[in-house]
C-alpha cells in the first residue's frame, strides 16, 4: 500500500466515553453506572483499513455505533475530517450519514424482512434524494454486482429470506456503499457467516477500499480476520484502549499482555504444539483492591500487585507508530499521546 | 439501461409479488378451517349481493316496506315465500339476504376503522415510547374496560335511535385498544431489530421508519385482528339491535330477531327465529376460522421458508 494516501487523518476520536446506566427504580434510585469506553483515543488515516480488535462486551461495537452516531459519546469528541460530528443533530446529522455507511453484524436481523433487496440497497438514494428511479435502478444493479451478487439482475426483485447468509451480508454491504461513504463501519460482518463466506467478505471490503477509497473500520474479535485485512489494529479491553499499532507489528510483535492472550487464543492448526504461547492470561480472575489501576489487572498474569493494581498505567512507544498502554514496558520509552 | 433489461425486471418484479401471493393462499388454503371459513364467507358475500334481487322481481318481497297483500299474520315456508313471512306479512327470505348486506357492512367497517385506529395509536406509542406511549396506552386501558355494548346501549336511550353509521362508528372508537396494544407490542420489538438501525444509518426519517420499516411489519398481524374485530362488531350491532336500539331503518339480523320476539313468535315460528340466528352465528364462525387460518400463514414458525420473521 502506498504511503501517501495514509498520511492525512479522517475520523479522529478525542477521549471519547460512553457510559450505560443499568436500570434503577422508585426506591432504589437510578442504577449503577457501566462504563462501555472509557477516553478512547483513536485516529483513522484515509484509505487505511482499520482493525478494532477486542473480545465480547469489550466495548467494540459500541465505538462503531458513536461514530455512525446510532448512538452519542457522553465524553470527548469525534472529529471527522476536522469538523465536529459528536451531537450532530437533524440536517447536518443527515448529511454526515452520507459520508459514514455501517454494515452490521447479523445479516438475518439487518435487512427488512418485509422489503426487497432492490428497495433495501436503494433506500440510502431515496432518503437523501439523489438521482431518479430509473437511476437507482442502475445504481443499485452496478453496486450489487460490485458486493458480488452477479448477475444482479437475478436478486434485485427477491426478499431476504430468499437468500443465504452470505448473501445478504453482500446486500447489507452493497447498501452501505451505494453512496460511495469516505467512511465505512464493518460490524462483525463475517462474525455470522462460514469461513468460505468471510474470504469472499474480505475481498469485497478490500475492493471497496482499493476501488473506492473508502476507509473502513473493521470490528472484529478475531485476531486471525484482522491480520488478514487490516493495515493497522486497536486492541480494546473492558472500554480501553490497551495497544495499537500496525497489523503486522502488533500480530507479530505484540506488547501488551492482553493482545498476547488474544493472539494465543487464536485458533492453531498443524504443528501447533511449535508455536509459542505467551501465556499472559490468568486461568482466574484475581480479585482487585482498586478501581484506579491497569484495565487489565485482575485478568494478567505478569502483574506486578503494587504497581499494577494501584496506578493506571501510562502509554509507551513500542515501536515504529505501535504503543501500548501497560506498566511493564521499561525497555520502551514513554508516549505522550497515544494517537 | 436498456428496454429490455427494464422490462426483464418488471417481469421479476411481477413474478416474485405473484409468487408471495401464491405461497400465501397455498398455506391458507392448505388449512381446512381456511378453506371453510372461505366458502362459509363466500356464500355470505352471495347472499349480500343477491339482496337486491327480491325487490326486483316483485315490491311486494321488499325487506323492510314490501308487505304480501294476502298475508296477515306470520305464515310458514311456502312457493311464494321460500322462509315464510313475519307478522306484517313481509318475505322472510329477502330479509336475510339484507341481513347479509347489513352484517357485511357493519362487520367490514367498524373493524376497518377500529384497526386503523388501533393501528395508529399502537405504532406512534411504540415508536416514540416515554411520555406519549404511557398516555396513549392509559387512555387504550380505560376505554378498553368500558363494555362496549353497555355504554352504546345508554349513548342509543340518551341520543334516541341511532343511524346505523353511527353504530358503526362506536363499535370502532370502543374496540381499537386491543388492536393497538398488540401493534404497540410488535413496535417495540420491531424497533429493537437491527434493520431499522441500519435504515437510520441510511438516512431514513422518522416518518419513513414508522411507514416504510415498521408498517410492513406489523399490517399482517393489524390485518389478522380484523378479522377478529368484525366478529365482534357484528355480534355487538346484532345485540343492540335484539334490545331495540338499532337503525330502525335497516333489516339487520339482530332486527329480525328482535321482531321475532316481540311480536312473540319466539316458540311458535321456528323458520322466523332460526334462519337469523344461525346466520349470525355462521358469520362470526366464519370470520374467526378465516382469521385463524391468516394466523397460520402469518405466523413464521409454520413456514419453512422464512428463518427469524
Amino acid at each position: 500500500m502506498s504511503q501517501s494516501r495514509e498520511n492525512k487523518t479522517i475520523l479522529q476520536l478525542e477521549r471519547v466515553s460512553r457510559f450505560y446506566r443499568t436500570r434503577g427504580n422508585v426506591f432504589r434510585g437510578g442504577g449503577r453506572l457501566v462504563v462501555a469506553l472509557n477516553e478512547i483515543n483513536l485516529s483513522l488515516r484515509a484509505g487505511e483499513i482499520f482493525g478494532l480488535v477486542g473480545e465480547s462486551g469489550s466495548g467494540k461495537t459500541t465505538c462503531g455505533r458513536l461514530i455512525v452516531r446510532l448512538e452519542e459519546a457522553d465524553q470527548g469528541c469525534i472529529t471527522l475530517n476536522g469538523e465536529d460530528i459528536t451531537h450532530l443533530k437533524g440536517k447536518k446529522l443527515r448529511d454526515y450519514r452520507r459520508q459514514v455507511q455501517m454494515v452490521f453484524q447479523d445479516p438475518y436481523q439487518s435487512l427488512n424482512p418485509q422489503v426487497t433487496i432492490a428497495d433495501s440497497v436503494a433506500e440510502p438514494l431515496i432518503t437523501n434524494k439523489v438521482g431518479s428511479p430509473l437511476d437507482h435502478m442502475e445504481r443499485v444493479l452496478k453496486v450489487l454486482n460490485t458486493a458480488g451478487l452477479s448477475p444482479a439482475e437475478d436478486y434485485v426483485y427477491r426478499f431476504p429470506h430468499q437468500l443465504s447468509g452470505g448473501q445478504r451480508q453482500r446486500v447489507a454491504i452493497a447498501r452501505a456503499i451505494i453512496l460511495e461513504p469516505s467512511l465505512l463501519v464493518a460490524d462483525e460482518p463475517t462474525s455470522m457467516l462460514d469461513a468460505s463466506y468471510s474470504a469472499q467478505i474480505f475481498e469485497i471490503l478490500q475492493g471497496v477500499r482499493d476501488k473506492m477509497g473508502a476507509t473502513i473500520m473493521f470490528i472484529t474479535h478475531s485476531m486471525a480476520s484482522a491480520r488478514y485485512l487490516c493495515d493497522r489494529i486497536g486492541v480494546i479491553y473492558r472500554g480501553h484502549l490497551v495497544e495499537q499499532g500496525p497489523a503486522e507489528q502488533v500480530i507479530n510483535a505484540p506488547r501488551h499482555p492482553y493482545t498476547k492472550a488474544l493472539i494465543d487464543a487464536t485458533p492453531k492448526f498443524g504443528r501447533a504444539a511449535e508455536v509459542p504461547t505467551y501465556g499472559t492470561l490468568l486461568a482466574a480472575e484475581r480479585p482487585a483492591t482498586t478501581s484506579a489501576g491497569c484495565p487489565f489487572f485482575r485478568r494478567c498474569a505478569l502483574a506486578e500487585r503494587l504497581l499494577c493494581a494501584g496506578t493506571y498505567p501510562p502509554w509507551h512507544q513500542v515501536g515504529p507508530g505501535q504503543v501500548a498502554l501497560c506498566h511493564l514496558l521499561e525497555d520502551a520509552a514513554p508516549a505522550v499521546n497515544s494517537g | 439501461m436498456q428496454q429490455a433489461t427494464i422490462k426483464d425486471l418488471k417481469a421479476k418484479r411481477r413474478a416474485l409479488w405473484r409468487q408471495r401471493f401464491m405461497e400465501n393462499w397455498r398455506v391458507f388454503m392448505h388449512n381446512p378451517l381456511g378453506r371453510i371459513g372461505i366458502s362459509l364467507l363466500i356464500m355470505f358475500g352471495l347472499m349480500a349481493v343477491c339482496s337486491y334481487i327480491p325487490p326486483m322481481i316483485d315490491p311486494m318481497y321488499h325487506p323492510m316496506t314490501g308487505v304480501d297483500p294476502k298475508v296477515v299474520s306470520s305464515v310458514g315456508p311456502s312457493w311464494q315465500h321460500w322462509l315464510g313471512t313475519d307478522f306484517m306479512g313481509r318475505d322472510i327470505f329477502s330479509q336475510l339476504l339484507a341481513g347479509a348486506r347489513v352484517a357485511f357492512l357493519v362487520g367490514v367497517s367498524a373493524a376497518f376503522m377500529s384497526v386503523v385506529l388501533g393501528t395508529a395509536v399502537g405504532m406512534t406509542a411504540g415508536y416514540m415510547g416515554r411520555f406519549t406511549d404511557t398516555a396513549l396506552m392509559r387512555l387504550a386501558d380505560m376505554i378498553m374496560v368500558l363494555p362496549t355494548l353497555l355504554v352504546v346501549l345508554m349513548l342509543a336511550a340518551l341520543f334516541g335511535q341511532l343511524s346505523i353509521w353511527m353504530i358503526v362508528l362506536m363499535i370502532a372508537l370502543f374496540r381499537w385498544p386491543g388492536v393497538s396494544r398488540i401493534i404497540r407490542a410488535q413496535t417495540l420489538s420491531l424497533k429493537q431489530r437491527p434493520f431499522i438501525d441500519a435504515a437510520r444509518v441510511s438516512g431514513a426519517s422518522h416518518l419513513r421508519i414508522i411507514f416504510r420499516h415498521i408498517m410492513p411489519n406489523v399490517l399482517p398481524l393489524a390485518f389478522l385482528y380484523m378479522t377478529f374485530r368484525v366478529t365482534s362488531a357484528i355480534v355487538i350491532e346484532a345485540g343492540l339491535a335484539f334490545l331495540g336500539f338499532g337503525d330502525p331503518g335497516t333489516v339487520s339480523w339482530g332486527m329480525m330477531l328482535q321482531w321475532v320476539w316481540k311480536t312473540g313468535h319466539m316458540f311458535q315460528a321456528p323458520y322466523w327465529l332460526l334462519p337469523p340466528g344461525i346466520c349470525i352465528s355462521l358469520i362470526t364462525l366464519s370470520f374467526y376460522m378465516l382469521g385463524r387460518a391468516m394466523d397460520e400463514v402469518l405466523d413464521p414458525r409454520l413456514r419453512d421458508e422464512t428463518q427469524a420473521g
